[in-house]
């Protein structure tokens, strides 16, 4: 396989699930959303920073028009962005994954990539609808957010490489190192700053929709690089181990 | 008795271009979803893109729903 093939399979690989991701989204996250900015809207009627007008719900219905047309739009970036990191990780780690051919290898690395830097992250740092969040406070959460992902992603590299030393059982106990250090991340780590002041079972069925979204982004990811790579890269052969 | 396994190896090397390409489109694009504010629009529109945040509001929903921090 050419090395422009191999960037162009990823690249349509990120892309595609992240149509998918996209479009999930779209049918199952839009209405919490819309449920969340009414919410919001009401709030800044009773505080007085808006008024219930016919200009209010103009300039409303426009910008939420532009919001959700680039729903779609940035799953398919965002697919971009996260299939060249599946990509460059497994082609790089795909002879030392467990499974019987490339695509079980790739949909292995794909669980593995949802759990340590979505999952774990997400138990820590769970999305919010758009009530929830302070202006004033997005930069520190965004910090905190990717420093979690860093430690999990970083953490996996570590302890995986070090299973691979190991024989036998001695092998869990690079899980359990995995699993001590995301225990005292979690307990280290500063929470979420902002207060939820929404009420939480929309807060909780956000959050349960938008699990599925990405979930429905790694989930296809995996099937699709390895389907391509099975067809396109004709080095791939049997060998006995 | 030993036992003999067949395992599926692929003899591709992933060259150091392609991993630099991959980077940066990796890079660019959780910048474009997560985390702009107007800074990419500021390099044509200066400071005015802090205020209208396009690619903010373009990338909005997703960035709420895929658990990126938001205002």
């Amino acid at each position: 396989m050419k090395t422009l093939v191999f960037i162009v399979i990823v690249l349509i690989s990120g892309g595609l699930a992240g149509l998918v991701h996209g479009t999930v989204n779209f049918a199952i996250v839009e209405p919490y959303l819309d449920q969340a900015i009414g919410l919001e809207n009401e709030s800044l009627f009773a505080s007085g920073e808006a008024e219930d007008t016919l200009e209010f719900w103009a300039e409303y219905e426009s910008y939420r028009i532009w919001q959700k047309s680039g729903q779609v739009l940035a799953g398919v970036i965002l697919g971009l962005a996260m299939g060249s990191l599946f990509g460059i990780v497994f082609g790089l780690s795909r002879n030392s994954l467990p499974g019987k051919n490339v695509v079980s290898k790739a949909v292995f690395l794909s669980v593995l990539m949802w759990f340590t830097l979505y999952l774990i992250p997400f138990l820590k740092y769970p999305a919010n609808p758009p009530t929830v969040g302070d202006g004033e406070t997005v930069v520190l959460r965004a910090i905190l957010y990717v420093s979690f992902i860093i430690i999990s992603g970083i953490g996996v590299v570590i302890f995986y490489k070090l299973s691979k030393k190991l024989n036998g059982n001695k092998r869990y106990l690079s899980l359990v190192g995995y699993a001590g250090l995301m225990v005292v991340a979690f307990i280290a780590m500063p929470d979420n700053p902002d207060e939820i002041t929404a009420p939480m079972n929309l807060v909780n069925e956000f959050r349960f929709v938008s699990v599925l979204g990405v979930s429905s982004f790694w989930g296809s990811v995996g099937i699709i690089l390895g389907l391509f790579w099975k067809k396109f890269d004709k080095t791939s052969n049997l060998e006995d181990s | 008795m030993s036992e003999v396994r067949q395992i599926n190896k692929s003899k591709f090397a992933v060259s150091k271009v392609a991993i630099l390409a991959l980077a940066i489109v990796f890079a660019a694009g959780l910048f474009v979803v997560g985390f702009d504010q107007g800074h990419i629009f500021s390099i044509v529109y200066g400071e005015q893109a802090f205020v209208d945040l396009t690619i903010h509001e373009l990338t909005h929903d997703m960035r709420h729903a895929a658990g990126f921090p938001c205002h």
